[in-house]
């Protein structure tokens, strides 16, 4: 893989994200009114220190919303644009140039984070406390890598339909459930969590706010780290192999587009 | 003429429909509202530790109403831009009022079954019991919410004219109606100037209405609906101000956009 083609791909859609009114609602307003919706919500809930279901869980709302309406749609969107035989077909390498829109999508959609961090001090000047500075570097690396990961799998499934806006849409608010990034997953009933635990993201959200709190068991911080990690290699083998299906459709097809 | 609207509406439909299947526009138009529906009460729940979820049930059922109507209607100018309508609408000497009623007719039916579905997901899995509830001042309660909110539509949907942004625009509203119409947290919690917001908001006055009705006492029901009905009453007329007055510039300027 070509280290300038990826770097160079991640400027330019950068920039052409944010060219996009949706994109900047899903990176700036989003994690605007989120931390204003959550903390409305959680002001009288006795919870102390705001980072753990106001910041994180607005910030990481945003950030899976502008990988839902960015990453989700991109090689859907240059089909739509007429660049994507293009692009399949440079000599630089296809997973290699989707796989630098992603990370440049989810490199600026950390911004949500810092967007929803600003506007709880600025707005409501509440106690934010990171207990475990370092330990929360490490699961936002570890969060980044799976959102990354997850984008490239779902950007792949769909690829394969016509119908990307409608599962854009759908699959928003379905994550933000299950994933529980506004509150524990212990809320929900037994079996919805079975579902939970199968998708990184919650462990990635649990990592994150363990670090919020304080790490005071760090064998069940590792423990968690190594599932998230384990199933981010996980999805990576499938998002592989469903770039090599989709590879070999449109070498048979002799096509890009889908039925 | 009559017969034309409910053409122009089915055909309104069938273009929206088009693309999907039973089953996708199905969850497209009750499934995703409702899962938003869970979403929100679910974070209730938890943030205001109560198992109470009545309000919430009925504050977000409402939203699913009012977001299909205010979503419906204010698309109606950047679909036709985008299908390339514009031009013989803005020229044509017939109303546009009966135009944007029967893009949003269809919307506003499907978001009459979310919303009954909402009330039927609220008693099932949260345990709302509806059964001392007036139905017929219930049904009266969401065709006022449903008319001023569709009023609301319409007074947003000459914002289609006003900019290229429309996603944008109605994202930011809907967040602002959850904001600022009680569903999600009381309006007493917002700073006056919140306050003074809210009473400007359609749904505000409805949404108290409804709750008063599972209220021992209706009190002040009559007068909270009345006033929903006048705030829809003076969108409507803004709408009509605004869009006179963007159907002059279009003329005039001989374009047919204002940015």
């Amino acid at each position: 893989m070509n280290l300038a083609v990826l770097c160079s791909t991640m400027r330019v859609q950068m920039k052409q994200s944010f060219a996009r009114p949706m994109f900047r609602f899903c990176l700036i307003a989003n994690p605007i009114l989120n931390t204003i919706l959550l903390y409305e919500m959680y002001r009288n809930a006795g919870e102390e220190n705001f980072m753990a279901y106001v910041v994180l869980g607005a910030g990481l709302m945003g950030l899976w919303g502008c990988i839902c309406f960015s990453s989700a749609g991109d090689i859907n969107r240059e089909r739509y644009s007429g660049t994507l035989a293009l692009i399949f077909a440079t000599p630089a390498s296809f997973p290699g140039i989707i796989l630098g829109k992603i990370i440049g999508n989810t490199l600026i959609s950390l911004l949500t984070l810092g967007i929803s961090l600003l506007t709880a001090v600025v707005l409501y000047q509440v106690p934010l406390t990171l207990e475990s500075p370092l330990y929360f570097l490490l699961a936002l690396l570890a969060a980044v890598l799976s959102f990354v990961v997850i984008s490239s799998m779902v950007a792949c499934l769909l690829t394969l339909s016509r119908k990307t806006e409608l599962y854009m849409n759908c699959i928003e608010i379905p994550i933000n459930l299950l994933c529980g990034f506004a509150f524990p997953v212990s809320v929900l009933p037994g079996a919805v969590q079975g579902i939970s635990r199968a998708l990184s993201p919650t462990y990635a959200v649990e990592l994150l706010r363990m670090s919020v709190w304080g790490v005071n068991d760090p064998a069940a911080f590792w423990n968690k780290l190594g599932i998230l990690l384990g199933l981010t290699a996980l999805y990576a083998l499938l998002s592989a192999l469903l770039y090599r299906r989709i590879d070999r459709r449109v070498r048979i097809a002799a096509t890009l587009e889908v039925a | 003429m009559i017969r034309r609207f409910f053409e122009q509406a089915r055909l309104y439909h069938k273009g929206r429909r088009a693309a999907f299947s039973a089953e996708e526009f199905a969850l497209m138009e009750i499934g995703y509202p409702l899962v938003t529906l869970i979403f929100y009460c679910l974070i209730a729940s938890y943030s205001f530790q109560t198992n109470d979820l009545t309000d919430w049930v009925i504050g977000n059922a409402f939203l699913l109403c009012t977001n299909a109507c205010v979503f419906g209607l204010g698309n109606a100018f950047r679909g036709e831009r985008y299908t390339g309508r514009l031009r013989s609408i803005i020229a044509s000497p017939s109303a546009k009022l009966p135009l944007i009623l029967a893009n949003g007719l269809y919307p506003a039916l499907f978001a009459v079954i979310a919303s009954a579905c909402g009330f039927l997901v609220g008693s099932l899995v949260f345990g709302v019991d509806f059964s001392g509830v007036h139905l017929g001042l219930a049904a009266l309660t969401i065709l006022c919410a449903m008319a001023s909110a569709s009023c609301f539509g319409l007074f947003l949907s000459v914002f289609g004219l006003i900019n290229d942004s429309m996603h944008l625009v109605l994202n930011v509203v809907s967040y602002l109606l959850m904001l600022f119409t009680g569903t999600e947290f009381p309006v007493a919690q917002l700073p006056l100037a919140g306050r003074v917001v809210s009473q400007l908001m359609p749904l505000t006055k409805a949404n108290a209405a409804m709750k008063l009705l599972f209220a021992p006492e209706h009190g002040a029901f009559w007068p909270l609906i009345l006033a929903e009905l006048a705030t829809g009453a003076a969108y409507a007329l803004l709408a009509r101000f605004l869009f006179g007055f963007a159907e002059r510039c279009a003329r005039r300027n001989g374009q047919f956009d204002l940015f």
